[in-house]
């Protein structure tokens, strides 16, 4: 089971796209990258999943661990889900309280986040 | 259709193999999309929780899942005997085992129609119902 991860720049954001499964095992390996990102000086940072096909809560500690990273930048994290099965995850945990979640990269990428 | 048992160690490259093998039952048992993408979810959350109680543990104890398929109902029984101690002692940087536990425990109690964790000798039993 491999994750996919390609970072590329919109504007002055990071967009991190996520391919495959987040689960138990590939989870570190999104988390690696997402503290490589901040490590390196991007605190604004997009994370696609719109080629994600699973999520569970191991995925969702990287996600909100990452947030905690960029808020401390004063930074954002803005996601990037259409797919039902996803966004469920995320409402069943009350998480769209807390990511900004977008229909596309673009429009997350002209969001204006705090 | 009968029981199927399966037992995997508890590691996390293995938990992608029960997800593989439920999802199949499930689709054969004629369960539709939405319920097989629950089960996984659910499965997959009781399976990391052994997985990351686990860890340091050598070697890796054994995660036995049990799935049965009654007509009406479908029922996995995962067994772990992870140490459930250190439950809530924090697993590392960004993460602690307690907070991603109350995401998963929301998870669960969602995502199938009944479930229930209990200790037993043999360690922690979770069971998992989905109805047709």
């Amino acid at each position: 089971m491999e994750l996919g991860l390609d970072v590329r720049k919109v504007d002055s954001r990071a967009v991190v796209d996520v391919k495959g499964e987040i689960d138990v095992y590939t989870a570190p390996k999104l988390r690696e990258k997402l503290i490589e990102l901040v490590t390196e000086g991007s605190y604004d940072v997009i994370v696609n999943l719109e080629g994600v096909d699973f999520l569970d809560s191991t995925g969702l500690g990287v996600l909100v661990g990452a947030l905690k990273r960029v808020k401390a930048h004063d930074g954002s994290l803005a996601l990037v889900c259409t797919q039902d099965k996803i966004l469920k995850i995320f409402k069943i945990t009350g998480l769209t309280k807390v990511f900004p979640i977008h229909e596309t990269v673009e429009a997350a990428a002209g969001a204006v986040t705090s | 259709m009968p029981s199927v048992d399966l037992q995997i160690p508890a590691r996390a490259p293995f938990v992608g193999v029960v997800r593989l093998a439920l999802a199949s039952l499930a689709r054969g048992a004629g369960l539709d999309e939405e319920k097989v993408d629950d089960l996984k979810i659910a499965v997959s959350e009781a399976c990391a929780t052994a997985v990351l109680l686990a860890e340091g543990s050598d070697p890796a104890p054994p995660i036995d899942v049990r799935w049965n398929d009654d007509g009406d109902r479908l029922t996995v029984e995962i067994t772990d005997s992870a140490p459930r101690s250190d439950e809530t002692a924090d697993a590392g940087d960004s993460l602690s085992l307690s907070s991603r536990a109350v995401m998963s425990e929301a998870l669960l109690r969602t995502l199938v129609h009944d479930y229930e964790s209990t200790q037993t000798p043999e360690g922690t039993v979770t069971r998992l119902r989905i109805d047709r």
